[in-house]
Order: structure tokens, then C-alpha cells, then sequence
């Protein structure tokens, strides 16, 4: 058996990755002690910023009010099915309560019906109400095929967005490394490529950040962030697993996904070189 | 001394002297505590082959440095001697309150040595220490001697002791103190029978001194934030026990059933931490200075009491194949009562009901069976009957009956609960382990199933020899400090080091935490050398070599052991046979 080792920047600095991330709750039930503590947490570890819905915008911008912790707002959360309408008085509303980025859903049913000229003017009006806060899209990969992914990702660039995102955490997949690698090809190096979903430690955050990731969301951030205190000890933390474990046919499934996506994943499988490791009852 | 009370006690039972001594400076640096300091003592004062039931056989209480503070879970203690039940030098240890309250009565450990010709205790009240007349509570169980016992010495009082079982010197013997917590593998509960010994019982009320309480104050902020975020240590602990694992490990198909015949108990829901939490549960109970309170307070129809935990409620359901969480829960406080190790019990039991199903036994044992189990641990602890072969444990059951390939243990200690096959990397701290098949000397199912630092391939061998020798290093030294191998879920080896910096105001580094544990590692791996063991003991049952798992998350798996054995020996820089190497010892000052 050849032992491969994940090729992962093994150098970063607790601080450093600190820097990278959006340090997230977006639980419907969260409390505003839970948010309190959410932003403790960001000023003791620096964390980029604290990412929240809209109803708690204003208290996490006055808890880091002169801190350098930014407050990221979610927009259109978690189906991206409102209106522009909607989805521009969200955004104006956010920002005027303390928001400095704002990750939108985008329109996932008119993207996937093609209607590219809406999802184009949905992404725009969020851009526009922005005010200059950085914008990011959340594509949604879960709900994708491949070829869905890169015209998400284009029509976000072309509308002027400054990232775009994998997934909300509420949707069918987490963020994944070849995901994130085709959107990073997709925008290329002058737009932000944010990783979110199910990262979970200090693994799967570098593998993300190798493969094009320069922003991840996590409500794991101080599991992770501490976790690099372990690399030092052993290099095994960075053998690669079989290439199944992080393959969106892997993850796909018919309970959350639409038929035909779940179907073009299963399809994938056939033809895959790696086929061989293909052992769908393992946990 | 910070963190240290810098004494230590020796009581002699056949000679009633009792000594003080001075704690030397150097083993504290160099073995912590706990377990390295009892591993140092009975290293440097066992003969070899001493019978462990023989009154030259010593039996050691220890507490670490961190013992006794503010620290989260540094409520705990160890117990160190030879086990009779495997023979390799062992360490049992325990949480409650009995750890702390030693330190508060000044001492770090107390070494007891010989036999008292009559039932004794020892009762430790500040500087004042007596061997006192146990003739009284002789015969009684762990919680009534608990109870007579404090209404003795001292309301306040801390309570290890012994029940019937390790009176009669069996062998899964457990010492329980504060009525519900064990000190529980490798029969050490028998050692103390051999001395006559019936309990230690503690009363203290001085301080553990830190060297810097401002910045101990600033880890302790910072740890307690960390446990708090980690969704193991701040939710699922604390809300369904450490039975939470029953539905986890089962889904993984390595939730060993019926003797580790199959990897998916089909009750498994029955069991789990949910099920408690809905029918039998009445409140959580948390040790000494633990933010993460795990215990669980039970009630039954019949009585009060605690768990079953993870291992305990495996043990009684899925190991012997019963869906009654009622007998369960019942066998679980007949073993706290009469002091027995839950784990080696149930799996003792479940051996003999494979070796009944194949024939081996004329005694009808059966799986599934819920009157049986609970009548088999009676009769284990009171040698009565079947009971007195099976209270020889699960290896010599086996052996006895010309089937030793059904007992699923390591040198003679019986496996707990997770299947080897279904995480290689756990499968190989079992065969390595220095006191035989136990999942704490570095459980590796942290990071093969819970994802804990990080997620790792469990069905792969590869770099898994690496993780194991970190993780035996950095438990050993954690269990020399000492604190809860929970606190790993979330922590990390610099927090430990922080912890143990500013509490003795030496300078220890997370790296010279990682020696201290390898140095542990590597002596106890001498003594058992010493007594014998050597590479043909690093091995596992046959069963999980060549028979894969036959259904479930873990289906068609076996053990890659040969090839992760090299690896380890290498990687600890001992030779082919498993013996460390001069130049390892000496790095480590051990030559």
C-alpha cells in the first residue's frame, strides 16, 4: 500500500488561520447569550469575523464595536428563494445594523431553470445595497452538477461580487475540496473563495485552504484553531484517506437532493478510477 | 513544593510502622506523578515475580501535582501495583473525591506494603495516620462500609474500599470510592484483599499550593472556553453520559455483540444514552473541579444508584446479547456494591456464553439471558459456584476448558467495548497496551471515529503506529498529572503543559509532557520485560486477525497487526523482540 500524505501548508500559525475564518452560529436557535459568547470567542482567538443572521447583526457590531473582528450577516438564508426585493432590504437593513460582509444564497431554483439574467440581478441588487461591504455568494454546491457550479460562479464574478461560497450548512453537502478547487479555477485569484459546511478540524481546514480556500465558515473554529497544536507531534494526521471520503458522490443523497443531481453524482461512480474503495455501508 | 505536597506515606500491614518521606525532587520532575510516580516506586521496589497476592506485593495511592486545583477533572487518583490478573505492573484510576481529599491531608501518595493478620483500614486524618480494626465492616459491601465507615472517622471523610469480591481476592476485583466510582481494571481491588486490607479512608483540609495563580487563572479561562466549545466535552457528555457512544460505535459496526461474534447489536437503541436519559435517569454527577459532569444517577424500581456508563452498559447488553436496560442497570450496581470491574465482568460472562454455545460448558449459560448475567455476578464476587472459575477472568476461564481463543483479551485483560476491526488504529493501542486490553492507555477512537483532534481513515494502518505512540505518551502523562483523558477531547498538549507550569512553577513544555509520558511508557514496558512479557504478548485474539466482521459499518474487516507492530517498534526505537533500546533509555535517563 502506498501511504500518501495530504500536501497541506503545515506552517500556518494558530493566528494565521485565526485570520481565515468566519466564526459562525447560525442556529435558528440561538441565543443572545450564545451570541455574546460567539463574540468573546472571535476577540480572544481574532477570528476575521463572527458570521450571524440578520436579527443578531446589531448586537454582535456593538459586543466588537473597535475591535477588528467584523460582523458578517447571512442574506436570503438558508434557500435564497426570496426576491431581490427582499434580499436588497435585508442587506440594506443588515448593514445599517453593523454589517461589514454579507453571504447571500443565490437564487438556486432560477439558476438551476437557467434563468441566469434573474440570479445575475438578484446577485447585483445584494451588491448594490451592500454599500461596498464585501459581498459573498453562497452557490449552494450541494444542490449542483459541476457545470451548475461554474456558471454560479460566473455570474457572481460578472455581477460583482468579491467571493463566493460553497454552502449554507443547511443544504444537502459541506464544503468539499474539489469543490473548491473547481470554483477557485472557476473565479480565479482576484475573487475570495469561502469554504463552509461540516469543516469539522484541523484537517479538513488546510486541505481547504490547499485546494483555493482564502475564507472558511465554521462553527468548529476553536476546535480547529487548537487543533494545530497537535501537527507538530505526528505527520499521520496528514495521511490521505481513501479518495471516496471527500467526493461529492460520496455525500450525495436522494433524501436532499434533487433526483437528477443525486443521479449525476451515482453516475459519476461508474466510470471513476478509484472506484475500487467504493464501500457505500461503511460508515 | 507547588502542586506537589512533597510527602508521601508508607504504611507496612505486617509490621503496623508507618513512615512519613520526602517526596524526591527528581521523580517528581521526571515522572510527574500518579501514575509515574507509582510506576517509578513499584519499578524500583518490586522484586521480580512477586505473587501479586503475596504480601511483598505493594499496592500504591497516588495523586499528581494537579490534583486537588482548580483544574478541570483533576479530581482524580491512581492505584499502582502488580496485577494478579494479568501480571504486568497496573494502573487503575478513578474520579470522585477521594484524590483531592488525600491531597488535602498533605500527602501525594501513600505506598502500603505486607498483610495485616486481621481485616484493617487505614485512616488518613491530616498528619495523623492509624491502622485501624476493619473486623466491623469485613463481609459488608462497598456502600454500607462506605457509610459505617465515615460514621467511624468523619462526616467529611473520603471512602476507598473494597467489597466481597475483592475480599475473596477475585480477580475483577474493583476499589470503589465516594460509593459509585472505581478504580476498577486489573483486580487491584484483589491486592488489597491479600493484605487484609478493607479501605483507605482520607480526611484532609489543607491547600494545594500553585506557583503562579495568575497565570494558572488565565489557563484555567482559556481551557474552560475550549471545553465549552467542544461539542463532546460541552454537549454530548454532559446530556447523554458517555453512553452516548452505544448508537455511534454501533453504526459503526464495531460495537462488539455476543462475544465479539458481530459488530451490530440489534438492541443497541435499548441501551444507548438517549434511552437512559429518557427512562432510568434522575440526575448527572460530576466529579472534583469537572466542568463536563458525565456521571449519571440512576433509579430503578428497586434502588438508587449510578450508570450504567458506555462500557458498563456494553458489557451487561450487547456482550451477552440482552435488551433488558433493568438487569443492566441492576448488574451495574451489584458491581459497584460488591466491588467488581463492570467491563471484565460482562465480558467474562460473555465468554462463557460463547463457550456454552459451542459446547464447552456443561452449565447452561446462554446469551441473552438476563437472570443469569445477574446471577453470575453474584456468584463472581462471592466465588460461589461456576462463579468461582469465572472470577479467574475471561484468559483462565478459557484456557481451563481447552477454548482460550473465545476469552478477547489482552495479557489476560479482558477487551472493552469497541471491535479492533473497526478502527486499526485502536486495534493496535489494544495489543500494545501495558496493561493489557484497555481503551485508555490511547484511545484512538478520538480520532478514528469521533474526530477528535482531527479526523483520521479508521480502516487504514497506515501512520497509525505513529499516532498510537503519541497518544500512549501524552495519556500516560496526563494520568501522572492527573487529570481526565476526557479533557483530550478538547485540549491539547500545550494546555496540559500550561497547567502543569503554572501550578508547579517549573518549566514543562508540551514536548517535555510527551518525554514524561514516553519515560512512563518505556519503564513499564522494563517491568514487564522483567516479568516476562515480550513481543509474543503484543497480539490479539485470533478472532480479530482472521475473521472478518460479518455485517454492518466495519463488514469484511480484520486487523492489519503485523504490519502496524513493526512500525510502533520501530517508531519507540525498541527491538524486533520489543525491547527498548539502550540508546532510547538513555535519552529517556532511565539506563
Amino acid at each position: 500500500m502506498v501511504l500518501i500524505e495530504m500536501k497541506v501548508d503545515t506552517t500556518i500559525t494558530k493566528e494565521k488561520l485565526a485570520k481565515m475564518i468566519d466564526h459562525t452560529l447560525l442556529e435558528p436557535s440561538a441565543t443572545y447569550e450564545k451570541i455574546e459568547k460567539l463574540c468573546r470567542e472571535a476577540l480572544t482567538y481574532g477570528f476575521f469575523s463572527v458570521c450571524v443572521n440578520p436579527f443578531h447583526a446589531a448586537r454582535a457590531a456593538k459586543l466588537l464595536n473597535g475591535s477588528d473582528v467584523k460582523v458578517c450577516c447571512v442574506v436570503g438564508f438558508p434557500f435564497g428563494a426570496t426576491t431581490s426585493e427582499v434580499k436588497a432590504f435585508e442587506t440594506r437593513n443588515a448593514v445599517e445594523n453593523g454589517a461589514q460582509e454579507i453571504d447571500m444564497v443565490v437564487n438556486i431554483g432560477a439558476l438551476r431553470s437557467k434563468d441566469y439574467e434573474l440570479v445575475k440581478k438578484d446577485i447585483q441588487a445584494v451588491v448594490e445595497a451592500a454599500r461596498g461591504a464585501a459581498v459573498k455568494v453562497i452557490i449552494e454546491t450541494g444542490f449542483l452538477t459541476d457545470q451548475e457550479k461554474v456558471k454560479a460562479c460566473e455570474l457572481a464574478k460578472e455581477s460583482g461580487a468579491h467571493f463566493v461560497k460553497t454552502s449554507t450548512g443547511f443544504g444537502p453537502m459541506g464544503a468539499l475540496p474539489s469543490d473548491v478547487k473547481l470554483m477557485r479555477k472557476t473565479v480565479g485569484d482576484k475573487m475570495g473563495v469561502k469554504a463552509a459546511g461540516g469543516i469539522r478540524d484541523f484537517r479538513d481546514a488546510l486541505r481547504l485552504i490547499q485546494a483555493g480556500a482564502n475564507r472558511l465558515g465554521t462553527s468548529a473554529s476553536i476546535p480547529i484553531v487548537e487543533g494545530l497544536e497537535w501537527m507538530k507531534f505526528s505527520k499521520s494526521w496528514f495521511i490521505e484517506e481513501i479518495p471516496c471520503k471527500i467526493c461529492p458522490s460520496r455525500h450525495a443523497s436522494l433524501a436532499k437532493q434533487p433526483k437528477e443531481v443525486f443521479l449525476y453524482y451515482k453516475e459519476r461512480c461508474k466510470t471513476c478510477p478509484d472506484k475500487e474503495y467504493n464501500r457505500f455501508y461503511e460508515k | 513544593m507547588n502542586g506537589w505536597m512533597g510527602k508521601i506515606v508508607r504504611v507496612n500491614l505486617s509490621t503496623s510502622k508507618i513512615f512519613h518521606q520526602k517526596l524526591d525532587e527528581n521523580i517528581a520532575k521526571n515522572f510527574v506523578g500518579g501514575r509515574g510516580l507509582g510506576v517509578k516506586v513499584l519499578y524500583n521496589e518490586l522484586k521480580p515475580k512477586t505473587n501479586p497476592l503475596s504480601p511483598e506485593n505493594k499496592i500504591i495511592f497516588a495523586t499528581g501535582p494537579v490534583t486537588g486545583t482548580k483544574a478541570p477533572t483533576s479530581g482524580r487518583y491512581c492505584v499502582v501495583s502488580k496485577s494478579p490478573l494479568t501480571g504486568t505492573i497496573f494502573d487503575s484510576h478513578s474520579g470522585g473525591f477521594w484524590g483531592p481529599e488525600l491531597k488535602f491531608a498533605g500527602y501525594d501518595a501513600i505506598i502500603i506494603e505486607g498483610r495485616a493478620e486481621a481485616p484493617v483500614y487505614i485512616w488518613i486524618n491530616n498528619e495523623t495516620v492509624e491502622i485501624r480494626d476493619a473486623s466491623e465492616v469485613w463481609g459488608q459491601d462497598t456502600h454500607i462500609t462506605t457509610e459505617k465507615l465515615m460514621k467511624e472517622t468523619d462526616s467529611n471523610a473520603k471512602v476507598a474500599c473494597i467489597g466481597p469480591a475483592g475480599e475473596r481476592q477475585v480477580l475483577l476485583a474493583a476499589i470503589i470510592n465516594d460509593k459509585h466510582r472505581a478504580a476498577g481494571r486489573g483486580g487491584l481491588g484483589a491486592v488489597m484483599g491479600s493484605k487484609n486490607l478493607k479501605a483507605v479512608v482520607v480526611r484532609g483540609t489543607s491547600r494545594v499550593d500553585v506557583a503562579d495563580e495568575e497565570e494558572f487563572s488565565e489557563i484555567l479561562d482559556e481551557s474552560l472556553m475550549v471545553i465549552r466549545k467542544n461539542p463532546i466535552t460541552d454537549k454530548s457528555l454532559p446530556t447523554l453520559g458517555t453512553a452516548v457512544l452505544v448508537n455511534l460505535v454501533n453504526e459503526h459496526g464495531m460495537y462488539p455483540t455476543r462475544n465479539f461474534q458481530e459488530g451490530v447489536f440489534e438492541d443497541a437503541e435499548g441501551i444507548s444514552g438517549e434511552k437512559i436519559t429518557e427512562t432510568i435517569l434522575v440526575g448527572r454527577r460530576a466529579c472534583y473541579a469537572c466542568p463536563i459532569a458525565c456521571g449519571r444517577v440512576t433509579k430503578t424500581s428497586e434502588k438508587e444508584g449510578e450508570g450504567p456508563e458506555y462500557e458498563t452498559a456494553w458489557a451487561f447488553s450487547a456482550q451477552c446479547g440482552i435488551n433488558d436496560l433493568m438487569s443492566v442497570t441492576h448488574a451495574n450496581y451489584l458491581c459497584n456494591e460488591l466491588g467488581l470491574d463492570t467491563i471484565s465482568t460482562g465480558n467474562t460472562i460473555g465468554c462463557a456464553m460463547e463457550m456454552s454455545q459451542n459446547g464447552f460448558l456443561k452449565e447452561k449459560i446462554e446469551f441473552g439471558d438476563a437472570n443469569k448475567l445477574v446471577e453470575l455476578v453474584e456468584k463472581i464476587a462471592l466465588k460461589e459456584g461456576i462463579g468461582k472459575e469465572l472470577a479467574e477472568g475471561s484468559k483462565r476461564f478459557a484456557e481451563k476448558y481447552g477454548c482460550p481463543e473465545l476469552a478477547m483479551q489482552v495479557k489476560g485483560l479482558e477487551i472493552p467495548a469497541y471491535d479492533p476491526r473497526g478502527a486499526q488504529g485502536h486495534a493496535l493501542a489494544y495489543a500494545t497496551s501495558n496493561r493489557g486490553g484497555c481503551h485508555l492507555r490511547a484511545y484512538l477512537i478520538g480520532p478514528e471515529i469521533l474526530g477528535t483532534p482531527a479526523l483520521v481513515d479508521r480502516f487504514k494502518p497506515d501512520g497509525k503506529a505513529d499516532l498510537v505512540v503519541n497518544f500512549q505518551n501524552l495519556f500516560a502523562a496526563l494520568d501522572s498529572m492527573i487529570l481526565c483523558v476526557f479533557t483530550s477531547f478538547a485540549l491539547n498538549p500545550n494546555h496540559y503543559a500550561k497547567f502543569l507550569r503554572t501550578i508547579t512553577g517549573l518549566t514543562f513544555t508540551d514536548e517535555d509532557l510527551m518525554k514524561i509520558g514516553e519515560r512512563v511508557w518505556n519503564l513499564e514496558r522494563l517491568f514487564n520485560i522483567r516479568e516476562g512479557f515480550g513481543r509474543r504478548d503484543d497480539t490479539l485474539p485470533p478472532r480479530f486477525l482472521k475473521t472478518p466482521l460479518p455485517e454492518g459499518g466495519s463488514r469484511g474487516r480484520t486487523v492489519f497487526l503485523d504490519k502496524m507492530l513493526k512500525e510502533y517498534y520501530d517508531l519507540r526505537r525498541w527491538d524486533s523482540e520489543g525491547v527498548p533500546l539502550k540508546s532510547k533509555l538513555r535519552e529517556l535517563g532511565i539506563s
